[in-house]
């Protein structure tokens, strides 16, 4: 409890100190949101109208806790850029909401195909007495993990759209009208980004396991006559995920946040795009909640990994 | 009856054991003794088929009664092996820390030889009705996934009974204990319960007790004992230490350079040993006899006294959230370490030793009390010379690394890089090597030279008072024995005072004009070294004296 506590602490703090750093950051690059929205071309009076109207005049601390104070009431604050209509602004929320399933759906089918991938291949590697097996798998992760992702979005895009004709590219079904249309639409995107991942994470397992390989445990197991399957699996392989796990925290933080050019390349709606955009339009309560969602996520996923060693490691929990 | 016949080890070119023939009848225990790199310790290993991938075999064989094991020119079939392995032979490893999965419960590594190899039909000797334990044994080279629960009932009891009888109390706890929850000694029960669960023939025990205290390593070599009693197992015990062979062995084999040199009965080998190697291992086994009695050059003067000295430590993290626990781990330590004089420090693992020689070195600030210094910045002699020397520079530099350090911390006595090469020069030679020892690496260097270099870099400021904390206990018996030569040497040369600790009492014996027991945390005895092993006060004193 008291260590649910204090890593709920540090996940304010870090909020406080990023929101802030964000909200400076915007004060001092140059560019004027008014001049944004209307174009160089407004008098005077209209811009110092929607100065107003946004709220612009105050002093930026009184500004930012006017935004900080909002949030924490569950107000996100409108877009600048964005309408609902005629009217209406577009709540922030709402816009990120529309957004957030498509992310987290991308980023739950790469995970799921990363580890089914990665976790047998590495154990193959490991295992593998073939020199050519050995040199092939190095040479092939290695590749897979050079290729820029924007380059992997289009050899995928071209191989399963235009040649295998799987999907169509650039074809996104939207969740709302069809769920297993989506998710199958997802599967390639996912592919791009979980490739040089898998590939990555199946190194590490392999070198984890030699590593450990080398325990005087391993020799023990051997000494009560286990094979060699049962010394990887039943000793081995739990404890050569240690540096896996930490691995895999930094990349479900990195996708979670939005793979940004997959989801260019594969027109997703997602949150990697939104953020994009709203960076080059100047639609700072956009990219303040952005970076809020993104450092709570980064947290958050170290915290799961926190627990996920405990789990897998016994002396932890008690150190 | 197991029987290794002229047996031949090599790892590439180099030649690890040399036409090594042994017989280990039924219920014998043959100890094999020999220092480090003498291939005892290969020889086990071949014998269990488990050296490495890369040692071949290139004379001789292995035999299990008729049955060949491993022949030279074959490769090792480890099928046939498996069967043996853990049902036939077992072995106790010497690190029970490192030995045992860290990520499994203890209870279960236990049971998993269970799990591994059929029952043998010997279960009753466990003081099982043998139909009481009754689970279908696994098929030939196959392992079952799915146990009754009648089965794990079974299984699980064997394995309670048998922490049991390898002397661990409440063994339902520690069944569900994993490794880094129980002490070294319980560890090495565990491993002991492991390689007995199966009643095998022979148990191979590399250097079992040489990581446990005194106080367990004595109940460990009793356990074995008992074990070779009962269950009537023939025993390999592999050993440096030759008087822990002669308690338990009914021969000895002793091992130098790959070879056997000489085989016999614990009394023919240690009375009338026939090698000068066997002889100098017999010598230079540190013991209550070889004490030169000195006391010329000891003042009264203290070069540190030490006040009312409480050491803390600090566990865990120490974040902005929250302050670690903090550990009292000495207490009201209160002594002088006098010029001239060797002051020895004894206990066992735990007991504070260590915390206590970094309060006076300054090197640990949770302290409270008072420590005066007489003399110039004291310096320290570690245990490891493996591990406390840096890989990646050179001798010399090491050497002048201490001067280099008190020139930035005191411009007045820096010195030129000139000057700094003939002092480490000169080091060289006063801790007994040569200046061809300038340009290498601790990599190039033995255990023993890596430790003269410890000692040098020790020295080369002109301390006045030096902590040796366990600068011998890494080393092998006969190196040992000049290492202590050498500390002994260059304290009368240079008037040296040592604190020297060590949990070895017949080190410390041989050492000290003074000894200091600490137990928990509190220094229990203080004296003259004489004083203190005729007429110990404490009953914790004559309790180390009794086990060593």
């Amino acid at each position: 409890m008291k260590y649910l506590g204090k890593k709920i602490a540090t996940l304010i703090m870090t909020l406080f100190v990023v929101s802030a750093a964000a909200f400076i950051a915007f004060q001092i690059i140059p560019g004027d949101v008014v001049t944004s929205i209307l174009g160089t071309e407004a008098t005077p009076e209209r811009e110092a109208q929607l100065r107003e109207e946004l709220g612009l005049n105050d002093p930026p601390v009184v500004r930012y806790f006017r935004w900080a104070g909002g949030v924490l009431r569950g107000d996100l604050g409108v877009s600048y850029r964005y309408a609902k209509n005629m009217n209406e602004m577009m709540p922030v929320a709402e816009l990120i909401g529309d957004k957030l399933p498509i992310t987290l759906s991308l980023a739950a089918i790469s995970l799921v195909l990363i580890v089914v991938v990665s976790i047998p291949l590495g154990v193959v590697w490991a295992r593998s007495k073939s020199k050519v097996l050995d040199a092939a798998l190095g040479v092939i992760t290695q590749a897979s993990m050079a290729i820029p992702s924007f380059f992997l979005g289009i050899i995928v895009t071209y191989l399963f759209g235009m040649v295998l004709k799987c999907f169509v590219p650039g074809g996104y079904v939207s969740y709302e009208k069809d769920m297993g249309g989506f998710l199958f639409y997802l599967l390639f995107p996912a592919m791009a980004i979980a490739l040089p991942k898998a590939a990555m994470t199946a190194r590490f397992l392999r070198n984890s396991m030699l590593t450990e390989m080398k325990s005087d445990y391993v020799r023990t197991a051997r000494s009560k006559g286990c094979s060699e399957r049962r010394v990887m699996y039943g000793h081995v392989l739990r404890n050569a995920m240690m540096p896996v796990i930490t691995f895999w925290g930094m990349i479900l933080a990195e996708i979670v946040a939005g793979s940004i050019v997959v989801e260019q390349v594969f027109s997703l709606p997602g949150i990697g795009r939104l953020l994009i955009s709203s960076i080059s339009t100047r639609d700072l309560p956009v990219v303040e909640i952005l970076i809020l969602y993104i450092t709570f996520v980064v947290i958050f996923v170290y915290f799961l990994v926190d627990i996920l060693y405990r789990v897998v490691d016994p002396r932890i929990s008690s150190r | 009856m197991i029987t290794i016949e002229d047996l031949s080890v090599n790892f590439g070119r180099t030649e690890a054991v040399r036409h090594v023939s042994l017989e280990i009848p039924d219920g014998e225990i043959l100890g094999v003794v020999g220092e480090s790199g003498s291939g005892k310790s290969v020889t086990a290993l071949t014998l269990m088929g488990l050296v490495s991938a890369e040692a071949t075999v290139t004379s001789g064989r292995i035999l299990y009664d008729d049955v060949v094991l491993q022949e030279a020119g074959k490769p090792r079939d480890k099928a046939l092996y498996r069967r043996y392995q853990g049902a036939q032979m077992s072995m106790v490893f010497q690190e029970p820390m490192t030995s045992l999965n860290p990520t499994q419960r203890v209870g279960r590594q236990v049971e998993e030889m269970l799990r591994l190899h059929s029952l043998p039909a010997a279960g009753a000797a466990h003081g099982t009705a043998q139909g009481r334990v009754d689970f279908q044994a696994p098929i030939e080279g196959r392992l079952r996934l799915y146990y009754s629960q009648q089965e794990r009932q079974a299984m699980k009891q064997l394995v309670l009974e048998t922490f049991a009888a390898v002397g661990l109390r409440d063994p339902e706890r520690v069944y569900g204990c994993y490794p880094h929850q129980l002490s070294g000694g319980m560890r090495q029960r565990v491993m002991i319960a492991m390689a007995i669960i199966l009643h095998p023939r022979l148990i191979v025990a590399d250097e079992p007790t040489t990581a446990l205290d005194v106080t367990v390593q004595n109940q460990i070599m009793d356990l074995l004992r008992e074990i070779n009693e009962k269950q009537r197992s023939a025993m390999l015990f592999i050993t440096h230490d030759l008087n822990l062979a002669r308690r338990i062995c009914h021969r000895i084999a002793v091992m130098k350079d790959g070879r056997v040199v000489e085989i016999g009965t614990p009394e023919e080998i240690i009375e009338h040993p026939r090698e000068d190697y066997t002889r100098n291992l017999i010598e230079a086994v540190p013991g209550r006899m070889k004490r030169q009695r000195r006391s010329a050059g000891i003042s009264r003067e203290p070069v540190v006294t030490v006040r009312d000295l409480q050491v803390y430590y600090q566990d865990g993290s120490n974040s902005l959230f929250s302050r670690g626990k903090k550990n009292h781990v000495v207490r009201d330590a209160g002594f002088e370490i006098r010029k001239g004089e060797i002051l020895g420090l004894v206990g066992e693992s735990g007991c504070g030793k260590t915390s206590l020689s970094k309060a006076i070195l300054g090197m640990n600030k949770e302290i409270t009390g008072e420590i005066e210094h007489f003399s110039s910045r004291p310096q320290m002699i570690f245990q490891d010379p493996y591990s406390s020397l840096n890989p990646s520079k050179t001798v010399g530099w090491l050497l002048e690394e201490p001067l280099r350090a008190r020139g930035k911390l005191d411009p007045g006595q820096a010195m030129t890089a000139a000057d700094m090469r003939s002092a480490a020069m000169e080091m060289l030679e006063t801790v007994g090597l040569t200046e061809g020892y300038y340009d290498r690496r601790p990599s190039q260097l033995s255990g023993g030279q890596r430790q003269r270099i410890s000692i040098g870099q020790a020295l080369i400021t002109r301390p006045g008072l030096v902590i040796a904390d366990e600068p011998v206990s890494a080393l092998d018996v006969t190196i040992q024995a000049q290492i202590m030569e050498l500390m002994r040497r260059l304290q009368e040369e240079m008037g040296l005072s040592y604190l020297f600790i060590s949990h070895d009492i017949n080190v410390i014996y041989q050492m000290s004009d003074r000894i200091m027991v600490m137990k928990e945390g509190k220094i229990v005895e203080i004296g003259e070294t004489e004083e203190v092993f005729a007429h110990p006060r404490e009953e914790y004193t004559r309790q180390l004296l009794r086990e060593s």
